[in-house]
């Protein structure tokens, strides 16, 4: 029962607490669009991972509801919804022992693909972050440095071509001029592939670059999801310390000349 | 001289003997591995039984074999055959080593590589067999590697009550007071131990990825 | 996969090490008397037939000798008609040589399918040992006699003695008798040299303790017939006289040809005189003439 020209996600009146009592989201009411890039923006400790891990079901809501393609988390089979969704982590947590070949083409093989299938999907994802197949296909993870790793993560997540997409914090971990390469790429690819992309970050320039829209969370509570023009116009009191600081950033780089 | 003059000893019994030993070992560590990684593996995902079986484990580890073989002697289907009773002792204490290092194997998997690997959709035994395992099989054949070492060593008491082994030579030295016949246990025994601790670290060290 | 390759490489060598068992192992326990005949039967079968022999001796005790039995290790070695009732069949004991040895002969076929042959000759069994001074100064003949006097006399036993149902318990309840102290346990090999140098005056010894001849030592008759018959007998692997029935003729023609007299001697020769066994049991065959060609008559068992 999927909308093909709307909703991808949503939540609904979504609660999740720990240890009893104590709350680390609230009340969260979202709808993420189909092909959207949506950032979850907050500072640390916020609950924009918790939310994302809400999604494909690493976590379940205490109270309420989160819908996938229209079903509730709850009623897939959570195989079959991880699988749904590409997931892209921090750290890539690449598998040690496998070649980037083996990694990227894990998922297909467990889905049964066709080898001879596998072998070109492995080659055109790839090909799609950046890594010519022929250099890298059978590196191990410790010979690769962090931007290769992070490259290797999303082509393992889009291996298996998911329509959904689910990042947290891919580039936190890297230097700011591959961090910056990254972040093109990955406009270049959204604007080919045209997923729905779910991405975690709480740098508020790579926000304001990336999405389509963007949600701040708060202390486990939405604060408002607002498009790029309307977060830097915003009066919003939770926005105005990101917008003061992107443009003392601006500044200082500006002083710098 | 005198080291080496246990080779007077009967060949043929010297064979027969070290086949004993090589038996009750093998058996026993067939067992403990059977029984102990799989064990292992369900301590890494029920944390309730974690301290009850690794308790229990280090009870049996800190009874001395002796009287862990005497403890089992009156137990009437044990009892009634020595080399039974003495192989239900091997195995209980080859079982910590290997049941604890295949936890702690399994356990000590980087958290991003698990979290990673259940987000993509792995399913719990695709996550043990592509994942787990194969992460934590260094620490896992060390483990063997350890139980079978000590099983060795064990297995010369087995003698004492009748199990047969390179044991039977050391007690029947003694009896004699005969240090060549003492030799003849003590020296093949130690060889075999050193021997299993060689041949199991080649195999740590070749089968084992060696990208961790 | 390597690791198959290995484990099949290790059972081919178990299989290898296993196989190479000779064709005739005896064994026997720890005790100067079962080296005697330990290298008796190793001797005789060796002579008799053409098999290799295996010795397994030194066992140290009943239970292992048992174990080593069953599980094939030995194919043979020599029990004691009241120690297989009472210590390995958990029997009651009894005082009949004849139903005893039925009982074990049967109860061991069925059990433990094992074959018990017919006795070598003499009767193992308990002798409670005084010095002879002191039993003729006390008209000590039998162990009726010595119960008005026991409250003067110190018991020296072996371990085994004082365990099991046919031992000391069992001796005190039926001849009345009240020891000086409580009895001191010790290492069989120590038992006659307490009795020597007056630590201990009356040992529960056996009847074909080699020193009984050598020292001026007596032994008092067991006339309540309280003690078990412990008649020596070969038991054996059924498997093994299936493979080898010559190992059956052999051992039938040595039943009965073995008297108390010549297990004290051959056990003194080795305890005493500090002589080999092997060497002893050599002379022995040779004086006798035990050869497959030149028998004599077997001698009827009886009890000393």
């Amino acid at each position: 029962m999927s909308d093909p020209a709307g909703t991808a996600i949503e939540f609904v009146n979504v609660h999740y607490r720990i240890d009893g009592n104590h709350a680390l989201i609230s009340n969260l009411n979202l709808s993420i669009r189909r092909g959207e890039t949506l950032m979850l923006l907050g500072r640390s400790g916020s609950g924009k991972t918790t939310t994302l891990k809400l999604i494909n079901r690493l976590l379940a809501p205490s109270e309420g509801e989160v819908r996938v393609d229209g079903r509730s988390t709850t009623e897939w089979d959570v195989i079959r919804l991880r699988r749904h969704i590409g997931y892209s982590i921090q750290e890539a947590g690449l598998f040690p022992h496998y070649t980037v070949q083996e990694n990227v083409a894990l998922i297909p093989k467990l889905e049964a693909w066709e080898p001879r299938r596998i072998g070109s999907r492995v080659q055109e994802v790839l090909q799609l972050v950046g890594l010519p197949f022929g250099q890298f296909s059978s590196r191990y993870p410790d010979q690769l440095s962090g931007g290769q790793r992070q490259r290797v993560g999303l082509a393992r997540a889009l291996a298996a071509d998911p329509p959904l997409l689910l990042m947290d914090e891919p580039f936190g971990a890297l230097d700011p001029i591959t961090r910056s390469e990254l972040q093109h790429e990955f406009m270049e690819l959204q604007k080919r592939l045209r997923k729905t992309v779910v991405f975690v970050t709480h740098d508020v320039a790579e926000a304001l670059m990336l999405g389509d829209r963007i949600a701040l969370i708060d202390s486990g509570a939405l604060k408002g999801v607002f498009t790029a023009a309307e977060f830097l116009r915003s009066d919003n009191n939770i926005v105005k310390p990101y917008i003061d600081a992107f443009h003392a950033m601006q500044q200082t780089l500006k002083a710098g000349d | 001289m005198p080291l080496f003059a246990f080779f007077a000893v009967d060949k043929r019994q010297l064979l027969t003997l070290t086949g004993e030993h090589l038996w009750l070992v093998g058996i026993s560590m067939l067992l403990a591995v059977a029984l102990g990684v799989p064990l292992g593996i369900l301590l890494s995902r029920r944390r309730g039984l974690r301290a009850v079986v690794l308790g229990a484990n280090n009870i049996v580890q800190t009874i001395p074999s002796l009287a862990l073989f005497g403890l089992l002697l009156p137990v009437p289907w044990l009892g009634a055959r020595a080399d039974r009773l003495a192989i239900l002792a091997l195995t209980l204490y080859a079982l910590l080593p290997v049941v604890r290092n295949t936890y702690v194997g399994i356990a000590g998997v980087d958290p991003p590589v698990r979290e990673a690997a259940v987000g993509m959709g792995l399913t719990p035994w695709q996550l043990l067999w592509h994942v787990e395992l194969p992460l934590a099989s260094n620490v896992i054949v060390a483990g063997i590697r350890t139980a079978t070492v000590i099983t060795v060593g064990v297995a010369t008491i087995a003698a004492a009550i009748g199990a047969g082994g390179l044991g039977e030579f050391i007690f029947r030295g003694l009896a004699m007071v005969d240090n060549n016949v003492i030799l003849a246990g003590a020296v093949p025994a130690a060889l075999l131990a050193l021997g299993a601790d060689l041949l199991l670290g080649f195999i740590q060290r070749t089968l084992v990825r060696t990208h961790h | 996969m390597d690791r198959r390759k290995f484990i099949c490489g290790v059972a081919c060598l178990l299989a290898g090490c296993v196989s190479k068992k000779s064709a005739l192992s005896v064994g026997s326990k720890n005790f100067t008397e079962q080296l005697v005949l330990g290298e008796l039967l190793a001797q005789y079968l060796g002579r008799y037939t053409t098999l290799p022999v295996d010795k397994r001796f030194y066992l140290a005790g009943t239970y292992i000798c048992h174990q080593a039995l069953l599980a094939g290790r030995i194919d043979m070695y020599v029990e004691y008609t009241g120690t297989a009732l009472v210590a390995v069949l958990k029997e009651p004991p009894s005082s009949d040589h004849e139903a005893v040895f039925n009982s074990v002969k049967n109860l061991y076929a069925r059990k433990f399918g094992l074959q018990v042959l017919p006795s070598l000759g003499f009767d193992n069994t308990f002798a409670m040992v005084m010095r002879g001074a002191d039993a003729r100064r006390m008209q000590l003949k039998t162990l009726s006699d010595a119960a008005s006097v026991s409250p003067q006399l110190r018991l020296g036993v072996g371990y085994e003695f004082m365990e099991r149902a046919d031992g000391y318990k069992g001796l005190v309840s039926k001849y009345g008798l009240k020891f000086r102290e409580a009895p001191r346990v010790m290492d069989l090999g120590l038992l006659y040299r307490a009795l020597q140098n007056n630590q201990v005056d009356i040992v529960a010894g056996s009847n074909t303790d080699g020193l009984i001849a050598a020292l001026d030592l007596a032994v008092l008759a067991d006339d309540r017939r309280y003690f078990p018959p412990y008649d020596a007998v070969p038991v054996v692997r059924r498997e093994m006289l299936e493979k080898h029935p010559e190992v059956a003729t052999a051992l039938n023609r040595l039943s009965g040809r073995i008297s108390a007299e010549d297990m004290r001697r051959m056990n003194y020769a080795v305890d005493g005189e500090k002589q080999d066994a092997a060497a002893v049991v050599k002379a022995f065959l040779a004086r006798n003439a035990f050869s497959s060609t030149n028998f004599r008559q077997p001698r009827p068992v009886t009890s000393p």
